[in-house]
């Protein structure tokens, strides 16, 4: 259950994504996320959220933080996931490395943008190398390849970094979804400096980080079925087929009302999750719950969820995209199944 | 019992879909997605590759799985510009066929459906454009949303209220099928852009205002119109079903050609294994279904409620095999051309019968089988 301090929080950002996103954000989705809404973020604290107050954040504790990501993703999923990645380089990568305090700043005054450039939802392991110094390779799948700085894994024959570097190339695709969010190819080669080293042994360091914060992902996938769900009932108020509501006849009413018991529940998983098999447990679920909503939003819909105008369409992207970006559905269920079966599970 | 099909439909599937190989390039396919520009020229190169026939429906069938297998967007498209031909070849006359029916089937014209309207879309009944007697033929005012081939068709065949529906429960009386050409005055199409997928296929919001109809034009009975067109739904949603066959394969062959591309550790894993044997059987199930559809449909010994099982679950299988396919895949997906597809899927648990109004027509025509048993 949430407390008195964070249902204020979350009443405060509440007012914020309504006041200054709901209406646009589809706006947001085609033009992407201005620096004037970087600003705003800043402002509000949401940039260094999880960031101690003595280091100029804004303090805020773990289940506080997966209130904020799910109440701002129910308006824009994309500034969520946005606010989710800059508090993980910041918090989650430079804070805890004591590394770049002044991209750190950076970054939480809304100034500058950083990026994650890692191969942990991938299948296969990417080749971005660094061998002594030099640093070089590329990576298809970058999002935010136009951020200011990139923190890059790269493997040696010993070891793996997390380097932070500077793209010579970048290519720029139109993503599935969170399309606010730009995604697209980056390649690297330079000689990276001892202090642009933010890490060593990083593969490992990073994706403990990485399924740590699963119930951040959590967090954005049920803010966006509850979002998703909220609209498909207004619609189905709205609309008449055989001159009746959608929500009278007993099937619509139904799966409705099955989903928002699904949704309830997973906000009180939110809430409980204690460690990382658990958190990752959540994001699978809140993931599928996230597609089934956005499926059934389009559903009741109908035609007019299909064209991007009522915004309907997009949950419907978004939630498949954002499974993409944070789930390798064989990887998580490997170290889920290792946890609670054996550590000789998912073997064979 | 064979499940074969004939040869002659198995040369032209495979004709289907060397034609589609070459032809729907990744180019073309990433052209129109993006533009949303109808295909008009693929359209033609279908004409004279011959697809486009009416003397065996297997053909179009197959041709419309094939297609449908490498991009739906414009393998729906091409095929779909002869839409609503078998209501003027069932309930046409000579005159209406020699005017809009040959020369469509020739690739001359181009024709739509234009029954879905703003206030009414599975509710097919609610309609409330109007076609009135006047002295000069009839006048039709009314409002059509989501009609596939909108601003390209040279004519629709039209639904509209000639009639107050008796009662309540015969809301469906009093509906008159006609031909309209898009260039008529008072006929406005506007494109409807930005659909999440299927983005080659041309969708329009029409308007009607005051618009003079010949007598000539009206199609069947008057007041027989709502009859006409479940007739023509019957027929269609065997395509759909097909469309969605041929897309659930589309992404299997997206998922095997990626897998082939991994090391023979990664196909070896068994959750891998049982993923491709799931959406292999389901696809096999969905084509089986739609075949035996098909089949009844063909031999005018027409099924409801097996046509709406076979539409409302291949389209099914469709969206599920992506999801499934998209498991395997991850981030890996992104950009290539089974986004596009699970894009494109989405609709076909929506257009032609959503998924909900293909369970009613089962049920009730299961139900009726109660009565029978008492």
């Amino acid at each position: 259950m949430a407390s008195e301090e964070q249902k204020l929080l979350v009443s405060m950002i509440e007012q914020f994504a309504k006041e200054e996103l709901e209406n646009v954000a589809q706006k947001i989705e085609k033009e992407g996320i201005s620096k004037d809404i970087r600003k705003r973020l800043a402002e509000l604290g949401l940039l260094a959220a999880t960031l101690p107050q003595s280091e100029n954040g804004a303090g805020i504790d773990r289940s506080s933080f997966s209130l904020v990501l799910m109440t701002i993703a129910k308006y824009s999923a994309s500034v969520a996931y946005f606010i989710y990645l800059q508090n993980t380089l910041v918090n989650e990568i430079l804070f805890k490395a004591q590394k770049r305090k002044e991209e750190i700043a950076k970054i939480a005054s809304g100034e500058s943008t950083g990026t994650l450039v890692h191969d942990i939802n991938l299948n296969f392991p990417l080749e971005i190398y660094i061998k002594g110094h030099e640093l070089y390779g590329a990576n298809n799948f970058v999002i935010l390849p136009d951020a200011d700085f990139h923190l890059v894994l790269a493997r040696s024959e010993k070891t793996s970094y997390l380097v932070m570097a500077n793209p010579v190339k970048i290519e720029k695709k139109k993503p599935l979804g969170f399309r606010a969010i730009s995604f697209g190819f980056a390649s690297y080669k330079q000689t990276i400096e001892e202090d642009r080293i933010i890490l060593k042994d990083a593969d490992n360091l990073l994706k403990s980080h990485i399924f740590d914060t699963s119930d951040q992902i959590a967090a954005i996938a049920i803010g966006m079925s509850e979002s998703a769900l909220e609209k498909a009932i207004e619609y189905s108020k709205e609309r008449k087929a055989f001159e009746s509501y959608l929500y009278e006849f007993q099937p619509i009413s139904a799966v409705l009302s099955d989903m928002k018991g699904r949704i309830e529940e997973m906000k009180k998983a939110l809430m409980l999750s204690e460690d990382t098999k658990d958190r990752i447990l959540l994001k699978l679920n809140a993931l599928e719950l996230a597609r089934s909503a956005s499926r059934l939003a389009l559903q009741i819909y109908g035609g007019y969820g299909y064209l991007e105008d009522l915004g309907i369409e997009r949950y419907y992207r978004d939630s498949m995209y954002l499974t993409m970006l944070s789930s390798n559905y064989i990887k998580d269920i490997e170290i889920i199944s290792k946890n609670i079966i054996s550590p000789d599970a998912f073997k064979i | 019992m064979s499940f074969e099909l004939p040869q002659e439909v198995e040369e032209t599937r495979k004709r289907a879909r060397n034609f589609a190989l070459r032809e729907f390039t990744k180019e073309l396919i990433e052209h129109f997605d993006e533009t949303e520009e109808y295909p008009n020229e693929i359209r033609k190169k279908v004409f004279d590759a011959g697809f486009i026939t009416i003397e065996n429906p297997w053909n179009m069938l197959v041709t419309m799985e094939e297609f449908c297998r490498v991009d739906p967007g414009i393998g729906l498209s091409t095929l779909a510009s002869v839409f609503g031909s078998e209501i003027l070849l069932l309930y046409g006359t000579d005159e209406q066929k020699e005017k809009y029916l040959y020369p469509t089937l020739k690739g001359e014209k181009i024709s739509a459906v234009a029954v879905t309207e703003p206030g009414a879309g599975s509710d097919v009944a609610g309609i409330s454009s109007r076609i009135e007697k006047s002295e000069k033929g009839w006048i039709l005012n009314g409002h059509k949303m989501f009609i596939t081939n909108g601003t390209v068709a040279d004519h629709y065949y039209l639904l509209a209220r000639s009639a107050p529906p008796p009662s309540k429960e015969k809301r469906h009386h009093g509906l008159t099928l006609a031909i309209v050409e898009r260039k008529w005055n008072g006929v406005n199409p506007v494109k409807l852009k930005g659909k999440l997928g299927m983005r080659a296929t041309d969708t329009a919001e029409i308007t009607f205002e005051n618009v003079l109809v010949p007598n000539k034009n009206i199609v069947g009975e008057e007041g027989k119109g709502f009859y006409i067109i479940m007739t023509f739904f019957n027929i269609s949603r065997v395509y759909v079903a097909a469309q969605s066959v041929g897309t659930a394969q589309g992404i299997l062959d997206l998922l095997l050609e990626y897998l082939a591309e991994k090391p023979a550790s990664f196909r070896e894993m068994e959750y891998v294994q049982f993923a491709l044997a799931e959406i292999s059987t389901l696809i096999e199930a969905a084509r089986n279904i739609t075949y035996k559809a098909a089949a009844k449909v063909f031999s005018f010994n027409p099924d409801p409620a097996l046509t709406s099982m076979a539409k409302y679950y291949a389209a099914e299988v469709a969206n599920q095999v992506a999801n499934i396919a998209f498991k395997i895949v991850g981030i890996e997906a992104s950009g290539s051309k089974l986004e596009k597809l699970y894009r494109d899927a989405k609709i076909t648990e929506i257009w032609e019968g959503t998924s909900e109004i293909e369970k009613l027509v089962i049920s009730r025509m299961i139900l009726k089988k109660i009565q029978e048993v008492k």
